[in-house]
């Protein structure tokens, strides 16, 4: 079934190449509608998801023995809301894509197969099949900032290329490092992952690898200071693929480290767990500070996926079992609020040709369904109570608390400044009067526009007041994940566990 | 009445080699008596290289049943000078595919030279002959033989279009610096033989694993000097610098093909010496050939990033390209190396079959503004270009992806994790250049409207493409062979 999940956007891509270049209206709806079939299989994984720990619905097909690489998927809470996070922005992203004429049925082609890679990088267990998935990436995106992006694409979509590929590179050499080492230690080549757990590394090459691995993952979050490639590409990229790119992709990053770096390398991971708590954390307060001052409404929430992508960083590296369940969950809602920012900057670039936030002014007057969105996604962005981002952000600052307590405190700083440059955006853009021409003239959003943007709305607030629809699910997951730490270090996690227990422990502390 | 008592000859072993000339022959003797369409050669010329690819297939099994049974010295012929092992087989099948595969993509070349066209169709089988010959000996000047007959056939080769200067110069610098590169080459032999007393592979290593050689200053100078001249004929850094300027102006038909029979035949010969000869040599030879190949890595993908000329950058990428194979020498095993150079070949040919379908299969230079647009021209012929050129790039899903993981890996399990990791740093150089080129094809405009794509270049591409997604997908099989297919 996993491999379905694969499978059918490269299917579809494979349908949508064959449809002939003259009926070029039919590509763009025929993508989106094939793109609703891995969607329906993500969502009934979803529904019959165990909330256990250990991966579900695994996979496995040798693919060449003597090198003991396989086709090996499965499934388990921590990559399963990423699973059903990609399926639901892809066809949304697509369909948001009207206004690219040009090319589109190669546009289509290229974000299906995103998507399969995006998918595939979620549900490898085999490290080589990750990094083929992981690297196979590179090149639909490459191609959609590059051919559909703004004017300054084609730099855009190299140093996008260059820097991912020099992370991929680093990433390659600590997987062969790691599998030569397995291969010496029990005589059989192997990159699976649940066999690579079990390499019994020193602690100087345990620390070069995990070194290598964070690099690579570090370069794709982006953690500072490797993150100067993403406002580029984030400015320069069309709507959809800066949708896909803010929602999916940088997750890579973090995903990554929670999967590989902290279950293949638990003693480094524990010692190393300051540094890159510091790295993000300087990441939060460096890209909230740089997204006050933005003049680019599109760069400005690029900057602001800096802040809140170290947040998650520092929850995945604070090994509790809040700040690792925080961390996966703001995985999803940062890309459900991010793309959503994204698509509705999209929006107001379509009908303003540009994002100078200087340009805007009064837009509440004049578009008020868009001005009700756009505060909405703030709101989440921000961590309003009631909101998803609230849970992400609460559960990895209270859980961070308890093992890396200075950094949390520095890092709740970066709430306050990201309500400082969202609500100051805000301000500047849609309060007071519309005094520009162009600006009185504006349409609101269509009905397609609306439905494209309610179902992200109504996903931050089903997460917002019921986050435990996906905890319950992570949970088991991050929980083993600690598991494993503790059994190969002396790292004891601190009570307490559940979101609920941190609410009810907190507050017998004091 | 007397008894003449002729020799045990094991034919076989020559036989691919055999057919090739008698091919050769045959064309330019038809085409002197009857004169007959080109596509009468053509058909000559097929005729023998299939001939010849099934004798390599019977080689196959043969070597198979011999070591089975252990018997090593039925592989050897001619008094020691051939060996019919695993790895020659597999290097003339390679050979020989490439062979025809080049002889496809220059096809248009070889109709524009009207009469002769004949000259063409020979000199590619003569050269196949010569390399064929080269990667099966088990004698040093057997194997300079081979190398000469193959070299001086593609020397000519890059000068065959008479009304360009360009493709003369090209010529000229390839031939000088080539027979240079041979006769540094035969000294080598020459050297090694007076240190060791012996010419045969198989006897040098014998040699070592008898005696302990106390002073082995000639050797080393000798095996130096066969490093050089292999080096050279591979175009691997620091003896590269003619490669730019012979793939710059030889006729784009017959690049591709020069290039690959070059690469094939030179790293399959060295990894023999290297391998076969003096392997207990290796604490000597093998950080040298680490140290060419981490140059070779750096000087042609750095170089290529500046290349303004299509050929040129294909040039030092295969500068690069020389510097992966030799990882995989630096591995010591071959099985990452052939694999490598067969994919690598392959799209070597396929890269100059777009070349010269763009610039014209008589063109000297290619400047990358000739792609500009090409997807929008023609889509197959700009996604076939984009495939190969990732596919040398190394994108997972290509060949190229799998020759490099293959090679990476087996050197670093030989201890030699720098250079991997400086392979890896110029596998990320080598994006930009390969990168540079697919946006001139997908990101630019122009306004020139579509090309013709010949049918033998459609054929070249369909199986330059095919082949490099399908061994990046299940590999498998080829791994398999080259794996069968180590020297004795």
């Amino acid at each position: 079934m996993l491999t379905w999940l694969i499978a059918l956007p490269v299917i579809a891509a494979a349908i949508v190449a064959l449809v002939p270049g003259r009926v070029k209206e039919l590509h763009l709806p025929l993508g989106v509608a094939l793109a609703v079939l891995p969607l329906a299989l993500a969502g009934y994984v979803f529904w019959v998801f165990e909330p256990i720990a250990g991966y579900q619905f695994v996979q496995q097909a040798v693919w060449y023995e003597p090198w003991g690489i396989s086709w090996s998927l499965g499934i388990d809470g921590v990559s399963m809301p990423m699973v059903l996070l990609t399926a639901i922005l892809v066809p949304i992203a697509l369909a948001a894509s009207t206004s690219i004429t040009r090319r589109t049925k190669e546009f289509v082609v290229y974000t299906l197969l995103l998507e399969a890679g995006m998918i595939g990088v979620f549900l490898a267990l085999d490290l080589f099949l990750f990094f083929v998935f992981f690297e196979a990436i590179l090149i639909p995106m490459y191609f959609i900032i590059g051919i559909w992006g703004s004017d300054r694409r084609i730099y855009a979509a190299m140093k996008f290329f260059i820097f991912t590929a020099f992370g991929s590179a680093v990433l390659l050499a600590g997987i062969i490092a790691l599998a030569v080492t397995y291969a010496d230690q029990f005589g059989s080549a192997s990159f699976a992952l649940s066999d690579l757990m079990n390499v019994q590394l020193s602690t100087g090459a345990e620390r070069w690898l995990f070194a290598a691995f964070a690099l690579a993952f570090a370069i794709k979050v982006p953690l500072f200071p490797v993150h100067t490639w993403l406002p580029d590409a984030h400015t320069e990229a069309p709507t959809a693929g800066s949708v896909l790119l803010a929602a999916v992709l940088l997750k890579l990053g973090t995903y990554g480290l929670l999967r590989f770096n902290l279950s293949l390398f638990p003693e480094a991971s524990v010692d190393a767990a300051w540094i890159m708590g510091t790295l993000a954390v300087i990441g939060i307060i460096y890209g909230a500070v740089v997204a006050i001052v933005q003049p680019d409404l599109k760069r400005l929430v690029a900057y602001s996926s800096v802040s809140h992508l170290g947040f998650i960083v520092l929850g995945t590296f604070a090994l509790t079992s809040g700040s690792l369940q925080g961390a996966v969950i703001q995985n999803v809602n940062h890309g459900l609020v991010t793309g959503a920012l994204f698509l509705l900057v999209g929006m107001i670039y379509e009908r303003r040709h540009t994002k100078q936030i200087s340009e805007f002014g009064g837009l509440q007057k004049v578009m008020p369904v868009f001005a009700g969105f756009f505060l909405f996604m703030i709101f989440a962005s921000i961590g309003l109570p009631g909101l998803n981002g609230f849970v992400g952000e609460f559960l990895i600052l209270i859980g961070s608390y308890s093992t890396l307590p200075a950094l949390a405190i520095v890092a709740a700083i970066g709430v306050v400044l990201a309500a400082i440059y969202m609500l100051w955006a805000y301000e500047r853009v849609f309060t007071g009067v519309p005094d520009k021409e162009e600006n009185a003239a504006l349409s609101d959003l269509s009905i397609r526009e609306i439905s494209l943007l309610a179902p992200l709305a109504i996903l931050v607030l089903v997460i917002g007041l019921y986050p435990n629809i996906l905890l319950d699910k992570i949970a088991p997951s991050t929980e083993a994940v600690l598991d494993h730490i503790e059994e190969q270090t002396e790292f004891v996690r601190p009570e307490p566990g559940r979101l609920g227990d941190v609410l009810v422990a907190g507050g017998d502390h004091e | 009445m007397i008894e003449i008592t002729t020799p045990d000859v094991s034919w076989i072993a020559i036989l691919p080699e055999l057919v090739l000339a008698l091919g050769a022959v045959g064309v330019l003797l038809v085409e002197v008596q009857w004169k007959p369409a080109t596509r009468v050669l053509g058909a000559i010329s097929a005729i023998t290289l299939v001939i010849a690819i099934f004798f390599t297939f019977l080689q196959w099994a043969q070597a198979g049943d011999a070591l089975e049974v252990g018997g090593l010295d039925e592989l050897v012929a001619f008094s020691g000078m051939i060996v019919m092992d695993g790895f020659a087989v597999f290097g003339r099948f390679v050979l020989l595919v490439m062979a025809g595969l080049g002889l496809l993509a220059g096809w248009r070349l070889v109709e524009r030279l009207n009469r002769r066209g004949a000259e063409a169709i020979a000199l590619v089988l003569l050269a196949t002959t010569g390399f064929s010959i080269m990667v099966a000996s088990n004698n040093l000047v057997m194997m300079f033989l081979g190398l000469e007959i193959g070299s001086i056939s593609l020397y000519i080769l890059a000068g065959l279009t008479e009304e360009k200067t360009k493709a003369d110069e090209a010529a000229m610098k390839y031939f000088l610096l080539g027979s240079f590169a041979s006769a540094i080459f035969v000294y080598g032999v020459a050297l090694l033989y007076a240190g060791t007393g012996q010419l045969e592979i198989l006897a040098i290593r014998q040699f070592f694993t008898e005696f302990i050689v106390t002073r082995p200053a000639v050797i080393l100078i000798g095996l130096a000097l066969i490093i050089v001249g292999l080096g050279f004929k591979v175009s691997a850094a620091p003896f590269h610098s003619w490669a730019p300027d012979v793939y710059q102006g030889a006729p784009s038909g017959v690049v591709g093909y020069m290039a690959a029979m070059a690469k094939i035949a030179g790293f399959l010969a060295m990894a023999r010496i290297l391998l076969t000869a003096v392997p207990q040599l290796d604490d000597s030879w093998l950080p040298v050939i680490a140290g060419i190949s981490a140059l070779s890595m750096l000087v042609g993908s750095t170089i290529a990033l500046v290349q303004s000329d299509v050929r040129r950058l294909l040039a030092y990428s295969g500068v690069a390209h020389a510097g992966f194979i030799l990882t995989g020498i630096v591995g010591g095993a071959t099985t990452g190396m052939l694999f490598y150079v067969t994919v690598y070949s392959i799209q070597l040919i396929g890269a100059f079959a777009v070349v010269a379908v763009v610039s014209g299969p008589s063109s000297s230079g290619s400047s990358i503004d000739e792609y500009r647009g090409l997807a929008r021209r023609s889509p197959a012929l700009g996604a076939a270009f984009a495939v190969l050129l990732l596919g040398m790039a190394g994108l997972p899903l290509t060949s190229g992806f799998v020759a490099k993981f293959g090679v990476f890996s087996e050197a670093w399990a030989n201890g030699y994790g720098w250079l991997v990791i400086v392979a890896l740093l110029a596998s990320v150089i080598s994006f930009a250049f390969y990168l540079r080129v697919i946006v001139a094809m997908y990101m630019e405009e122009t306004e020139e409207e579509g090309i013709v794509v010949s049918l033998a270049a459609r054929w070249v591409l369909t199986i330059a493409v095919a082949g490099t997604v399908l061994a990046g997908i299940l590999p498998a099989p080829l791994i398999d062979l080259a794996a069968d297919a180590f020297p004795l």
